[in-house]
């Protein structure tokens, strides 16, 4: 039997270097390709490497010449970097999705989809449930850019599945990650000494710790399941609990400020938080990871207490001083 | 100066005086008042290690260091403030799953807390019940983590029935919305259970029922009206007026000193009825009836052996 033809969009970033690397040592995979604007972040082998824009219609027609039979899609840009809009965000989101899927009708080869999606789809709200089942992933309405991005992704996702039964799609849905190497909205966010949260809230969060991620995404290729998948290191931890583990302040900021007085603080070198943190960091979100342990046959390796702790012990770096910065 | 009081002075200082070594010999300030810890009394030592985030929560977010924290408050209040009296509390099964049902009147789960302290006082085997809160609590500051870290979950099935499948003791007011908003001259008088949620719960986990009466709950907050206006711009489900709140401020969140007694009746199983009764609208439906009537009956028998209610 011939190995597997694997494509991975988003190469450049860790996980999906990664993802190469793990693969590249697989006999059972024959072939990797890797497709991204930037360079992968390791040195890979044996994966060839396309730089192209996924939202170029031109990049639509070089997919099928690879005649893979897997797509992993890592493309899905959670919070914008530097320099980048939230428009190019939705466009590299949302668009390039689109032109994937479009690709992958036309290449008759592919059996199975697997798209690192996002838990920000269930949203952070008082009134949720303590852990959302994959069912429950409309059961609010989408509040911010990036929920309403992740939310047309599944659309377009269910959609394509919808008209090809024949294809396994996998739909992820990850939790925020955190990790010595990763560079995520809450490793950025335990990184200054303070760290604002609202008055009076003390929410449960939940994470992914890099490697269980990583290994999520290895076993959804290998065994690729149908529908939504949680994906997150299981447990909770209270917000106050991680900041101390990591070795900050909590900064208490009243509900109306939050808003305002973050953004004013990112002058002296805080880091940004988008309209989907804020929400968790006043209500919080935890999922169940019973159809990923039970189905996909992942059992993560962390909790998301331990993840914190691993990451508080080796991973956060040492604080730059405040002060220091605001004086450069 | 008294002796204890010289104590925490003395205590103070030595670990102050370890503090300023500890900076002389060129150490962070952080890592000084670590190393200095050992000089403070137990209860210090707890505080520090809470700052450094050494405690446990489980997934719901209960933490035990915080329930232990509040608990001279609560015996406080369960003693000399309620002066509660518990009857049968050896009905509630002390191991495996169990679905407690009381009545309820009120916002904040005080009566969800006496209860938990009865549990952990008289019981033989004492446990801590997870009790369900109304979802719009969850939105407010403070009430919501302190809510969180006692063991209240948002009232969800999901959340429920996750419970139950772990083997908990959960806690329900089945009155839900309509409990909460009750009137003072309604109390007592148990609203509709809505439509038997909480027992469609029980029978597909298979969870035997509780029914829990609790006097005194319904008269710490005498409501006399709400205010339709204010609720709505609150964006709250009502806005109680009570003769201390909101005139009060703060003060008008002080509950009432009523005298209470809270009895635990006997276990109604449900796991011989199979987990596919639970679409059983009419066993649903006489279940549900049949804990109503129970509590309502007990609530009007404790009522009367109580006598007055705030002497």
């Amino acid at each position: 039997m011939p190995g597997r033809r694997i494509l991975i969009t988003g190469v450049g970033s860790y996980i999906g270097s990664a993802l190469a690397r793990r693969l590249e040592s697989d006999p059972g995979v024959e072939y990797v390709v890797g497709l991204d604007m930037r360079s992968p972040a390791a040195t890979l082998e044996r994966t060839s490497f396309i730089e192209a824009d996924l939202r170029d219609p031109v990049t639509a027609t070089l997919i099928p010449q690879e005649s893979v039979d897997t797509v992993v899609h890592n493309q899905i840009v959670r919070r914008p970097g530097p320099g980048m809009s939230t428009r190019t965000m939705h466009d590299i989101n949302v668009i390039g999705t689109l032109q994937l899927l479009a690709a992958c009708e036309r290449a008759p080869t592919i059996s199975t989809i697997v798209i690192r999606g996002s838990a920000g789809i269930y949203g952070s709200e008082p009134q949720a449930p303590q852990f959302f089942r994959e069912e429950l992933a409309r059961l609010y309405p989408l509040r911010t850019r990036f929920q309403r991005d992740v939310g047309e992704i599944e659309n377009l996702f269910e959609t394509y599945a919808r008209r090809h039964s024949d294809v396994t799609c996998t739909m992820l849905r990850y939790q925020p990650a955190i990790g010595p190497v990763l560079d995520t909205q809450v490793t950025r966010y335990l990184a200054p000494p303070l760290a604002p949260t609202y008055l009076g809230f003390d929410p449960r969060l939940q994470v992914v710790h890099e490697e269980d991620g990583l290994g999520a995404l290895l076993a959804a290729v290998r065994n690729p399941v149908r529908g939504a998948v949680n994906v997150a290191s299981p447990g909770t931890i209270g917000l106050t609990r991680m900041i101390r583990l990591a070795g900050r302040v909590p900064l208490p900021l009243a509900g109306p400020l939050f808003g305002r007085a973050t953004s004013a603080l990112t002058r002296v070198g805080m880091p940004d938080l988008s309209a989907d943190f804020m929400r968790l960091l006043r209500y919080g979100r935890a999922v169940d990871t019973t159809r990923l342990t039970n189905e996909v046959g992942f059992t993560p390796q962390y909790t998301t207490s331990t993840a914190v702790e691993e990451f508080a012990r080796r991973g956060a770096p040492s604080a730059p001083s405040i002060s220091a910065k605001a004086r450069s | 100066m008294s002796p204890p009081d010289r104590d925490a002075v003395t205590a103070a200082t030595a670990f102050l005086r370890q503090v300023r070594e500890g900076l002389d010999a060129g150490v962070e300030l952080p890592e000084a008042v670590v190393r200095s810890t050992a000089a403070l009394p137990n209860g210090a030592r707890t505080a520090l290690r809470r700052l450094d985030g050494r405690y446990t929560e489980d997934e719901w977010g209960f933490d035990e260091d915080f329930a232990h924290a509040v608990e001279p408050l609560f015996d406080f209040l369960f003693d000399l403030w309620w002066r509660v009296e518990t009857i049968g509390v050896q009905n509630v099964p002390g191991h495996g799953r169990a679905l407690l049902a009381a009545n309820h009147a009120g916002i904040l789960p005080w009566d969800a807390t006496m209860m938990s302290i009865a549990m952990l006082r008289e019981h033989p085997l004492p446990r801590y019940p997870r009790f369900l809160v109304l979802d719009w609590a969850f939105q407010l500051p403070w009430v919501s983590s302190a809510i969180r870290k006692l063991g209240g979950v948002v009232a969800s099935p999901y959340n429920a029935l996750r419970l139950l499948d772990d083997d908990q003791l959960v806690a329900v007011f089945p009155e839900g919305i309509k409990g909460t908003g009750k009137p003072w001259s309604e109390r007592y008088r148990l609203q509709r259970f809505g439509r038997g949620g909480f027992v469609e719960l029980a029978l597909r986990t298979g969870a035997p029922i509780v029914p829990v009466a609790i006097v005194g709950s319904e008269e710490i907050y005498p409501t006399v009206g709400s205010s339709a206006t204010v609720a709505r711009l609150l964006r709250t489900p009502y806005f109680p007026l009570t003769p201390t709140f909101p005139w009060l401020g703060p003060l008008g969140v002080i509950p009432l000193p009523s005298k209470w007694r809270i009895e635990f009746c006997a276990p109604i199983p449900t796991a011989h009825h199979g987990p596919e009764a639970a679409d059983d609208r009419r066993l649903v439906l006489e279940l549900s009836e049949l804990v109503r009537e129970t509590i309502q009956e007990r609530l009007l028998h404790n009522l009367v052996e109580r006598g007055g209610a705030f002497v």
